[in-house]
């Protein structure tokens, strides 16, 4: 029988959850509680008796010293007089972390072997105290602030409702499927049949793939070949599989696609055969055959350089925005931990030694109409949280990362997860870097087990829902299971086991399997070999299922017990599923029937590309032009104001709650300063700790600019990543860069996407300025993704409903080795006396800046990158890092030098003296322009007197400006044409900065 | 033992633990042989034996991670699977006299043990609690190292900054268990408050709101230690946030501080080594 244990802290400590959520309910919902408890709920779905169950709950499930525990409920003790419990709990099939490791704990305590029909299911039972709280109320503190309805079900009981003898009741979430798998074979007699299953079953294909799909299966020599192996029309196995390998998200067909782009203005026409050939692969695949430092790019799950002699370095980048935007916690943690599976999965396996975060949301604070399926405040808690647990738990340092408001992600939030790895450059003599699968290797699936998780999305939810019913689509990572994998398959891999491995991601098996069988080339799996988390899955279902924390490996069958047992080591679940073959055929059994046979090819050959009208008007023809602003008298309170918006404020709370220096690696932190709350140009680590070579990492998103030019937008912020590089040390002839992009859809349709020629031609101009600053700064793509469809429906005003398209974005990770770390270095000035230069020109370039968004403004002189000044600037700031001339360097980037000088003070408790009548100007430029242009290849540097000389003489191909001094006295003072235009304290800065997001732990 | 060997110190790992290699490496640097042992290979597993045993070893860390992801209570699920197959060896290893240290998810897995206190036997007679402040806090604070405490790993410190990286660190206990603790020499370290003094409580200088700012204890015989903050976060100079600072300050007076040179974490580990050199001769 399901016995209920009912865990909670004793009535006199302190309870920080209950705590938390009394502060959310005033601060989020209005909500005057008067107390909150939380109780833990363990529901036990096992044999175990009642001697054994007492046992589990004294030994392992409470703490002698804080907690009490009963199997009868505990609410009564836990806060009498309560006059609300709220239960929350997980749908059927949603991963239960903490009911699996209790099964784990007990199963080795007990000695006791569970069945797989036994269970342990967590859940928590909040307890509030608020004579006032209505049920509507408490109703919205559950709906808001405690549950998702994808994932979780939830209860609200009344104190009078309360039964004091069975509490909440028992609840078993238990997936029950009654269904027995079964394969169909289904007929695709014409183009409109198979359009009208692909419509039945949700596989989007695309119009244009319908023949060629057909004219495979139709193919008699591929039907004779089907004959013999018992299969005629293709199966829903078959076409399943298709449907995810053709997919935009698994196939990048929108980047791969022929684009006719044309400027409404010139009237200039430009074709792009394929737009990821001309702009990405080929602009890479030159620089690294230039360069011996990029090591593999371009084939695998991410690429691989150069970091010292003996180690290479593995970078990947990609976005999680859609299952984040429906549930937050689930959507980021499932992001962080599934994105480390890509490095896991490159070349014979890497360490992961660091992750980055950027999230893209509207303002915490909106009110407007819409109504998106999660407020922009609850989906950031929720994505920080999810990637907080996700990193934490992994034990990878979460280095650094980015936060960025604009209402128009409303529609959808953009959430950025990059990994970093490290692996030797060669194992056994062998280089790291290759992989391949042979005929005659196994193939096995390690991690964790199969559900329908992520199986389309879209059908999931609007399926009719029970009791019972998986809520996979929606899923919950598991940091834990997938850690004990990465140390496994990494003592695998230096064991010699390891010929080949990638990560199960999209399109699960059917996406892994079909890329490995590749190589050999061929396979066979029987899909019945697959551990499922439950019964009753349909083969294709198994075949597609996108359940996390899962490898697939090649073994040779000679090292099966060798890799079974480190397995057992490691307690991680590995199960032969198949073998490769060399026939060219992908063989798919379930049991005794077969349900695929493909030729391993067939998914690459014979797909028309897609194609795509790209219209571009330029920002003047779209009515842009430059605000008629007078020079403010009050440039204090400006300053002020800049330092408290949303994008610039400070947003140490983040970081703050990530370990981002566990591994013992940390050289530059996310934060810098005397109170180690300043933001840091770029995080440094040492990947290695027995090689003394640092490892850089730099991110940037300038969605702004994008709005007057895409292509300024993606060249000023390659350009400032580099100068990020350059300032904390990298060496900057080994820049590898990383793109992400995440835009709104380009598909034009008349009504429901009007301006989609126009955001493709946006895209097709960011890809040429990509590739551009990529040539021109020398910076091979190690590694890139994109999220094409960042567009939301949100229920409007008077029951409309309103598309609202997110900003083209685009995120640039920049990565750079610090062979010499004695050439780096922090932002914040260190000494007073010191000398600050201005390196590089400032020009009349506020379009789309921090200043001009401040009067809601856009203008039109976004600022334009100059590469080769930027090489040299870079090349000469390194000499002088390198020879130890340089104190601090910052770069001039958001809200200009007003900015950066004000983030140099801050970091510092310094003051500074300058003046901006010395600076290097381009053109006309006004004093407000000067301290808040955002002119592009600027760099503040701290120079000690005694070296001023030496440094100056490696300015020669720099414009520069000894601008003022480091003081005494924590005052930032700005001087121009002789009289002071800004004198700001830093504490009073600080107050500024701090005022809004401050107080967030 | 002899003088040319050298003292062999374990370090766990496995189970979601994560700060093994910096421990590992730390050790080496504080003159020990250090291995990286799987839990598995100390307990067995169903299907595979123990290989390894603590008797070849005179240092035994409980390094930082999140051993089984932390769930139901830090540290409990690492303390009850190592309490159910390594009792014994956990008890002769203590008899003769071997150190045993435990950082962060370590430490919380040592009072779950009861091998800290150990004020009358294993018992769990201290928690490590969620931090007062709700969440999970990577930030330095101020180590004050208590003088008159029996520690072997904190001897000849005085203050030094450490990182903590937790979310339950609130060292919690009855009044009579506090007492005891700190009449007895138990309390190793407290959360300063940046200028040398106590932190009375105060966030962030006291990260968690642990009782009296106690960040680390040890036993009665101060060979068993347990604190909060990690020393191995500190073992390298270039580890502390201000190091692009003093190595400034270095430089006008014409030094280049080696950035892998020590940082004072070292120093609680060059301790332990020493300890069991001297205690195991």
């Amino acid at each position: 029988m399901a016995k209920r244990l009912e865990i909670g802290l004793k009535p006199q400590l302190n309870d920080p959850a209950g705590s938390g959520l009394y502060a959310k309910a005033r601060a989020y919902l209005g909500l005057a509680l008067e107390q909150v408890r939380v109780l833990r709920v363990l529901t036990f779905d096992t044999k175990l008796d009642d001697t054994e169950l007492e046992r589990v709950r004294s030994e392992i499930f409470t703490n002698p010293v804080t907690e009490m525990s009963s199997f009868e409920p505990l609410a009564d003790k836990a806060l009498p007089g309560f006059d609300w419990a709220l239960w929350v709990g997980y749908k059927p099939g949603v991963k239960d972390n903490e009911g699996a490791t209790a099964i784990e704990a007990m199963a080795d305590a007990l000695g006791h072997r569970f069945g797989e029909d036994e269970a342990v299911y967590s859940s928590r039972l909040y307890l509030i105290k608020a004579p006032k709280l209505t049920r509507e109320g408490a109703e919205a503190i559950s709906r808001e602030l405690l549950a998702n309805d994808l994932i979780q079900l939830w209860r609200v009981i009344p104190a009078e409702d309360w039964d004091p003898d069975q509490g909440i009741g028992v609840v078993i979430p238990r997936v029950e499927l009654a269904h027995t798998p079964s394969v169909k074979s289904l007929a695709i007699g014409s183009d409109v049949e198979l359009l009208a299953l692909s419509a039945q079953r949700d596989l989007f294909l695309n119009p244009a793939d319908v023949p060629v799909i057909r004219a495979y299966f139709n193919d008699p020599e591929v039907r004779a070949q089907r004959q013999k192996v018992g299969l005629g029309d293709p199966t829903d196995v078959e076409l399943e599989y298709v449907s995810q390998a053709r997919s935009d998200h698994c196939n990048h067909n929108t980047f791969g696609g022929r684009f006719h782009y044309q400027d409404l203005v010139s009237g200039e026409r430009k074709v792009v055969a394929n737009l990821f050939k001309e702009t990405i692969k080929e602009p890479t695949e030159k620089l690294a055959a230039a360069k011996d430092w990029v090591v593999s790019v371009l084939w695998d799950n991410a690429g691989v350089a150069k970091l010292d002699d003996t180690h290479n370095y593995v970078i990947t980048g990609e976005t999680h925005n859609s299952p984040s935007n429906m549930e937050a916690y689930g959507g980021a943690i499932t992001g962080i931990v599934g994105v480390y599976r890509d490095p896991m999965g490159t070349g014979k396996g890497s360490k992961l030694v660091a992750g980055l975060w950027g999230y893209c949301v509207a303002p915490r604070d909106y009110d407007g109409e819409l109504t998106p399926a999660l407020h922009p405040r609850r989906l950031l808690d929720g994505i920080i949280e999810g990637v907080r647990d996700g990193g934490n738990k992994s034990g990878i340092p979460t280095a650094s990362g980015l936060l960025h408001f604009d209402p128009q992600y409303l529609g959808k939030c953009l959430v950025f997860v990059s990994a970093v790895g490290v692996i030797p450059a060669e194992i056994n003599g062998e280089p790291t870097e290759d992989k391949t699968t042979e005929p005659g290797q196994l193939v096995i699936m390690c991690g964790g087990r199969v559900g329908a998780d992520g199986i389309h999305g879209v059908t999931a939810s609007s399926a009719g829902y029970s009791e019972n019913t998986p809520a996979g689509h929606v899923q919950i990572g598991d940091p834990y299971t997938q850690k004990k994998m990465h140390d496994f398959l990494l003592e695998a891999r230096d064991a010699g086991l390891v010929p080949y491995l990638t990560d199960n991601g999209g399109g699960g098996l059917s996406s892994s399997v079909g890329e490995s069988a590749r190589f050999s080339p061929g396979a066979e799996v029987d899909l019945k070999k697959v551990p499922l988390k439950y019964e009753g899955l349909d083969p294709w279902q198994i075949w597609v299922s996108e359940s996390q924390e899962r490898m697939t490996v090649a073994v040779e069958p000679d090292d099966e017990a060798a890799f079974m047992d480190l397995a057992d080591k490691h307690q991680v679940e590995a199960t032969v599923i198949g073998r490769f073959t060399g026939d060219g055929k992908l063989r798919l059994d379930h049991g005794d029937e077969v349900c695929c046979y493909v030729d391993v090819e067939f998914l690459e050959e014979g797909f028309p590309q897609w194609e795509f009208e790209a219209l571009w008007t330029p920002p003047e023809a779209r009515g842009l032009s430059e605000p008629v602003i007078s020079p403010p008298k009050d440039f204090n309170g400006l300053v002020l104001d800049l330092l408290d918006s949303p994008n610039l404020c400070s947003r140490e709370w983040i970081n703050r709650q990530y370990d981002h220096e566990v591994q013992g690696t940390s050289l530059l932190k996310p934060f810098c300063g005397r109170g180690q709350d300043t933001p840091a140009e770029a995080s440094v680590i040492l990947p290695v700790l027995t090689s003394p070579v640092g490892l850089a990492m730099a991110q940037v998103i300038a969605p702004e600019y994008g709005i007057i030019d895409t292509k300024a937008m993606v060249q000023a912020s390659i350009d400032e990543a580099y100068r990020r590089l350059v300032a904390v040390g990298g060496d900057p002839e080994q820049v590898g860069g990383v793109d992400n992009f995440c835009w709104p859809s380009i598909i034009y349709h008349p009504v429901n996407n009007p301006d989609g020629r126009y955001k493709a031609a946006q895209l097709v101009r960011a890809c040429w300025g990509l590739k551009e600053a990529c040539e021109a700064l020398e910076i091979p793509l190690l590694s890139g993704k994109d999220s094409m469809y960042v567009d939301g429906t949100l229920a409007a005003r008077y029951g409309a409903s309103q598309r609202v398209s997110g900003p083209c974005t685009m995120m640039f990770t920049a990565t750079a080795p610090v062979p010499d770390l004695g050439a780096l270095q922090s932002l914040e000035p260190k000494l007073a006396g010191d000398y600050v230069y201005c390196l590089g020109v400032t020009s009349n370039e506020l379009g789309g800046s921090a200043l001009y968004g401040l009067w809601d403004q856009v203008g039109l002189n976004a600022p334009l990158a100059d590469f080769a000044a930027t090489r040299a600037l870079g090349a000469a700031v390194h000499q002088g890092l390198k020879g130890g001339m340089v104190a601090s360097a910052a770069v001039v980037s958001r809200g200009g030098l007003a900015i950066t000088l004000a983030r140099m003070v801050l970091a510092s408790r310094l003051g500074l003296e300058v003046d901006l009548d010395c600076l290097e100007v381009g053109g006309q430029v006004s004093g407000m322009q000067r301290l808040f242009s955002e002119s592009q290849g600027r760099m503040l540097v701290t120079v000690p007197s005694k070296r001023c000389n030496e440094f100056e003489d490696l300015l020669e191909d720099v414009p520069w400006a000894r601008m003022g001094r480091v003081v005494r006295g924590r005052e930032l003072t700005v001087g121009y044409e002789g009289r002071q235009v800004l004198e700001l304290g830093e504490t009073q800065m600080r107050r500024a900065w701090q005022r809004r997001f401050g107080r967030m732990v | 033992m002899p003088s040319d060997s050298k003292v062999k110190a374990l370090v766990l790992t496995g189970f979601g633990l994560n700060c093994d290699v910096e421990t590992a490496h730390t050790l080496s640097l504080a003159g020990a042989e250090a291995h990286r042992v799987h839990i598995s290979d100390l307990t067995g597993t169903r299907q595979r034996k123990a290989t390894e045993t603590l008797d070849d070893y005179q240092i035994l860390v409980f390094d930082g991670g999140f051993a089984w992801g932390d769930d139901h209570g830090a540290g409990v699920l690492l303390a009850t699977r190592l309490g159910n197959h390594l009792g014994d060896q956990l008890r002769a290893f203590l008899d003769r006299g071997g150190l045993v240290m435990g950082i962060c998810n370590g430490f919380q897995a040592l009072v779950n043990l009861g091998l800290l206190p150990m004020l009358d036997g294993w018992k769990r007679q201290v928690a490590l609690a969620a931090n007062d402040c709700g969440n999970f806090q990577d930030r330095w604070v101020e180590l004050l190292v208590e003088p008159t405490s029996a520690c072997l790993f904190t001897q000849g410190m005085s203050r030094l900054d450490l990182p903590v990286r937790h979310g339950e660190g609130k060292l919690v206990c009855d009044d009579a268990t506090l007492a005891e603790l700190e009449s007895r020499g138990m309390v190793a370290v407290r959360y300063g408050n940046g200028r040398g003094k106590p932190a009375k409580g105060k966030w962030p200088a006291n990260p968690n709101g642990s009782l009296n700012d106690i960040a680390g204890i040890c036993d009665p015989t101060g060979r068993v230690f347990g604190l909060m903050p990690h020393p191995e976060g500190y073992y390298r100079a270039s580890q502390h946030p201000d190091w692009t600072l003093i190595r400034e300050r270095a430089r006008r007076k014409g030094a280049e501080p080696d950035p892998l040179g020590p940082g004072a974490g070292l120093s609680m580990f060059t301790n332990a080594v020493a300890a069991a050199r001297g205690g195991l001769a």
